[in-house]
């Protein structure tokens, strides 16, 4: 196109006139979920990347991100790790290098964000872990690591305590014991039961992909328990309680699967499920939470079409403790100024989660760990009722992880 | 006593669903020698199948079957004509390649068309029975019934009628039969109806028992084929035996030793038959 005659002068002008008006600045902050879209877990991944979204559009619709000078209007990437190690790698060195996101958030599976974990310190990166259960995620403190849930021992032995005083003295578990957080959550439940002087009296496994944990629920049954405890995905765990039912094993069910009655319904009926206990981390419980949850609740619901699970919000505070970090740092091009700045931000408001507050007022401990109540939930006639909390230690958890860093 | 006869109760019910995978499968080996990989992905797509129409629309169980099991039939017509006539004089090997190319296919169409997400059919039969401390589901009496009944029907069809006597004849010698007016084709067609038929059925029963979920296709078919080497391959008592044995070898191998054990029990199956004892529990030497 020449720029000699009038004409084009003029085009260009004109062009230039009606374009939208920019708002003071506003830039565009890419950040990038890398979770389980597809496979075993997308069950929990799936509902974070929806939640960030969410968080995302709320932010954007109430202005955007101030920082410094600068506002900046979010977009979410997402990209799929499978809940497998390698190609959580992959997608996160694609997020880094190929699409220059800075922030990371979403990580629902322990064995890919492991993975993420072991690099991302020589990254130019934030990254904000949410549903991974394992341990040494946090323990190894490394400074561009946060992680919104807390860890599965942490629960564990919380759990283990309200068990023994709820009487049970010979407990059966029955769970996906190769993977490390669950065994990690098992043993600090075995150690509080043993204080109380009950014991554990046997470990059965089950893999991700089984559905028919008869023979183990057989097997148990022979032991004669007077509780049993399943730990695992929802997806297998659903048929073990549906099946120790059918094979008439009347104890007190426990467990630490964390799976929204949707998810439980489409395996095993209401009745079934009556009075099966799930004990974890107190997450979305619409009555033990404050009105922020409820809005969440009835937002996602609103959006998705599909009620939200409950360890989704996870991944929303993590949007939310971005943005603060973000306004505290005055920055959202240095990653390291952010990662300070989440290490010393008191709890959002906006969080939905009910986070137990740390020294100075901190969301998150010594090693990026932030830590939520523990709660102890029953089905009761087709819903989850939070019945009551967990007794937890969260300063004196915090102090034994700090231990273990080697 | 009693935890020995609940284990071999269970092992009951998921053996006759190998039952019948394995009856699909040994058809269509017996008679035609094709090694059909892909039967444990279209067994999946018509358990998917039942799954939709006992939901969209409202179908009760087994009517649902009945619906998805001619169009499972016509399926198998379709792969054998399409997919497998063309090699049939040609060495087995192509066969067997085009069967694999068959499995990765309908994994992906039945990821594609159903998503990732584990799917459960429901059923009314929700009961427990309990006979003095064993206790039996009746969803897994529902399964055992089912899969007997469809044995015994399709033992009826190959043994006692006109187009069960092509079969049978084809599957003795092929060129004889052609000499006797037998249509090798129309024989084919048939068997792979047949087979289909039932995977369709075993997908369903294997739908509304546990679940289905990509990848659970492949495993059934790796088992059905250790059904067949255990019972002997293109044998249809093999088929029903080693259907049964698999499924209460896996229950006692899981309950008695460990868990881990479980689908390590088919393959170590698979091996000490091929050395002791290669043609099968019931095969002909």
């Amino acid at each position: 196109m020449k720029l000699k005659t009038p004409l084009t002068w003029a085009a260009l002008a004109l062009s230039a006139a009606l374009m939208p008006v920019a708002h003071a600045a506003d830039e565009v902050l890419v950040i990038g979920v890398n979770d389980a879209l597809t496979g075993g877990g997308a069950v929990y991944g799936l509902p974070q990347a929806n939640a960030v979204q969410m968080a995302a559009d709320e932010i954007n619709a109430a202005g955007g991100i101030k920082a410094g000078a600068i506002n900046y209007k979010l977009k979410v990437i997402t990209s799929d790790d499978k809940a497998n190690p390698t190609e959580a790698t992959n997608s996160v060195r694609k997020l880094i290098d190929r699409d220059n996101v800075k922030y990371l958030l979403g990580f629902c599976c322990s064995g890919s964000t492991s993975a993420v974990a072991s690099f991302i310190a020589k990254e130019d990166a934030v990254m904000l872990v949410g549903n991974a259960a394992e341990r040494a995620i946090t323990a190894q403190g490394i400074p561009n690591v946060f992680r919104t849930r807390p860890p599965a021992d942490f629960t564990g032995a919380a759990a283990g305590t309200f068990v023994a005083q709820k009487g049970a003295r010979n407990v059966a578990v029955i769970g996906a014991l190769e993977v490390g957080f669950y065994t990690q959550y098992v043993d600090a439940f075995e150690k509080e039961l043993n204080k109380a002087g009950g014991k554990i009296i046997a470990k059965e496994a089950f893999g991700l992909r089984d559905r028919d944990m008869t023979p183990q629920l057989t097997k148990i049954r022979g032991l004669k328990p007077d509780a049993i405890l399943v730990v695992g995905y929802v997806e297998p765990a659903a048929f073990v309680y549906r099946q120790a039912v059918e094979l008439g094993l009347n104890v007190p069910r426990y467990g630490f699967t964390s799976g929204s009655e949707e998810q439980f319904l489409k395996v095993v009926t209401s009745a079934q499920m009556e009075g099966v206990w799930d004990l974890r981390p107190t997450e979305l419980t619409v009555e033990a939470l404050g009105p922020q949850a409820k809005a969440y609740d009835a937002n996602y619901r609103k959006k998705f079409n599909q009620s939200p699970t409950p360890s989704s919000p996870y991944a929303y505070d993590q949007v939310y403790v971005l943005k603060n970090a973000i306004e505290r740092a005055g920055s959202a091009n240095d990653a390291k100024k952010v990662a300070d700045a989440v290490r010393t931000l008191p709890i959002p408001k906006e969080a939905v989660m009910k986070y137990i507050a740390n020294d100075g007022n901190a969301m998150f401990d010594q090693n990026g760990q932030a830590y939520t109540s523990n709660g102890a939930f029953q089905w009761q006639k087709g819903k989850w009722v939070f019945v009551s909390e967990l007794p937890s230690d969260n300063k004196a958890y915090s102090q034994f992880l700090r231990s273990i860093r080697k | 006593m009693n935890e020995l006869l609940q284990q071999i109760l269970n092992g009951l019910a998921i053996g006759s669903v190998y039952t019948l995978v394995a009856l699909g499968l040994t058809v269509v080996f017996g008679i035609l020698g094709i090694a059909h990989f892909a039967h444990g992905s279209l067994a999946m797509f018509g358990g998917y199948l039942t799954f939709v129409f006992s939901t969209s629309m409202g179908l009760s169980f087994f009517a649902s079957i009945a619906l998805a099991m001619p169009v499972g039939a016509v399926m198998g017509m379709l792969i054998e004509r399409l997919a497998y006539r063309p090699v049939r004089d040609a060495p087995h090997i192509n066969a067997f390649i085009i069967a694999l190319g068959l499995t990765m296919m309908l994994e992906g169409g039945n990821l594609l068309l159903f998503g990732a997400d584990q799917v459960i059919i429901q059923t009314p039969y929700q009961q427990v029975f309990d006979f003095g401390g064993i206790f039996v589901a009746q969803l897994r009496l529902v399964v055992i019934v089912t899969a007997v009944s469809l044995v015994a029907a399709v033992t009826w069809l190959l043994l006692k009628t006109k187009t069960g006597k092509s079969v049978r004849a084809v599957a003795q010698n092929r060129h004889a039969a052609v000499l006797m007016g037998v249509n090798v084709n129309f024989v084919s067609s048939v068997v792979f109806a047949i087979s289909s038929a039932l995977g369709v059925a075993a997908g369903a029963l294997i739908g509304a028992l546990l679940a289905l979920a990509p990848g659970v296709g492949e495993s059934f078919a790796v088992k059905g084929f250790a059904v067949l080497i255990l019972g002997g391959l293109g044998s249809l008592p093999g088929a029903i035996l080693g259907g049964l044995v698999l499924g209460v070898s896996e229950s006692l191998a899981a309950g008695f030793l460990s868990s881990a054990y479980k689908d390590v029990i088919s393959f170590l199956i698979m091996i000490l038959v091929l050395l002791v004892m290669p043609q099968g529990l019931m095969g002909k030497k």
